[in-house]
């Protein structure tokens, strides 16, 4: 039986005839711990084709400057159509990547949602804000959004993909 | 108790949460990676793990045989694909088992 590198406790332990539970040291667990969370991430955040990273990117990039623009007639039909586009975007890339994840769960953590989307959604808040006070050019907010989900997402891909397995 | 024919002897739980079909190094990785999705592609679960077709092929015939993961073909491309997933046994075994494990780092820590 295969054994969490460099402990050995399996075989020692049914040599000396110890119960499962009792046999497993702490070092054993806890690599075993990090090895399930390894395989999280992996699920989380790698296997994406790029194209999702920059076509949600673009939806939100769009969403952020139909906000910024609010007030026109316009703005829910384009919304609409934006949203549409974004769930295609990810269905097709969950069959691609061979992942379901399901409409509702993530193998993200609540920490990695909050990095991923909460910048994007601090300034789609902040532009809305804005647009009813000052001159603020929506259309630099929706750039700022974009660059920075498709390189959250983007970058934090590169990197799952490059952690090697424990 | 489960077997895999010609491979080797797994255990059934050993209470506690403790699963000793899961623990196995590459078992507790593909839980882990089905416990976050709902279904795995099989090519794409190996590319995730990094392991080998036939160890892969290996191990999901245990976790199959304790009833912790079953499998659904379907055809894409023309090409049939298998794609896994926890059932609902699996997924509290799994639960159970990283419980067990928090709970021996934890006892650790503790004394």
């Amino acid at each position: 039986m295969e054994t969490y590198e460099g402990t050995g406790m399996i075989e020692t332990a049914e040599a000396l005839g110890m119960d499962t539970y009792e046999r497993v040291s702490p070092d054993e667990a806890a690599q075993a711990l990090a090895a399930a969370e390894s395989s999280r991430a992996r699920v989380a955040w790698s296997g994406y084709p790029w194209w999702y990273w920059v076509g949600t990117g673009a939806g939100l990039g769009v969403a952020t400057y139909m906000v910024g623009l609010s007030g026109h007639w316009w703005d829910l039909p384009i919304l609409g159509v934006t949203l549409v586009l974004v769930i295609l975007v990810a269905y097709a890339a969950s069959k691609a990547r061979g992942v379901c994840e399901g409409w509702l769960g993530t193998a993200m953590t609540r920490r990695e949602v909050s990095v991923l989307y909460g910048p994007a959604t601090l300034l789609i808040l902040a532009s809305a804000e804005a647009s009813k006070h000052a001159s603020w050019p929506p259309i630099a907010a929706a750039v700022t959004v974009f660059v920075l989900f498709a390189g959250t997402g983007l970058a934090m891909g590169a990197r799952a993909a490059r952690t090697r397995r424990p | 108790m489960s077997t895999s024919p010609g491979t080797e002897q797994v255990t059934a739980p050993a209470g506690g949460g403790f699963d000793e079909v899961i623990h196995a190094p590459v078992r507790l990785r593909i839980c882990a990676a089905l416990d976050h999705a709902r279904e795995i592609e099989f090519g794409a679960l190996q590319a995730l793990l990094d392991i080998s077709k036939s160890a892969l092929s290996k191990h999901l015939s245990v976790l199959a045989d304790a009833g912790y993961v079953e499998q659904r073909r379907a055809v894409r491309d023309t090409r049939q694909r298998v794609w896994l997933r926890l059932t609902d046994t699996g997924r509290a075994a799994y639960r159970g088992h990283v419980a067990a494990l928090q709970r021996i780092v934890g006892n650790a820590q503790d004394q």
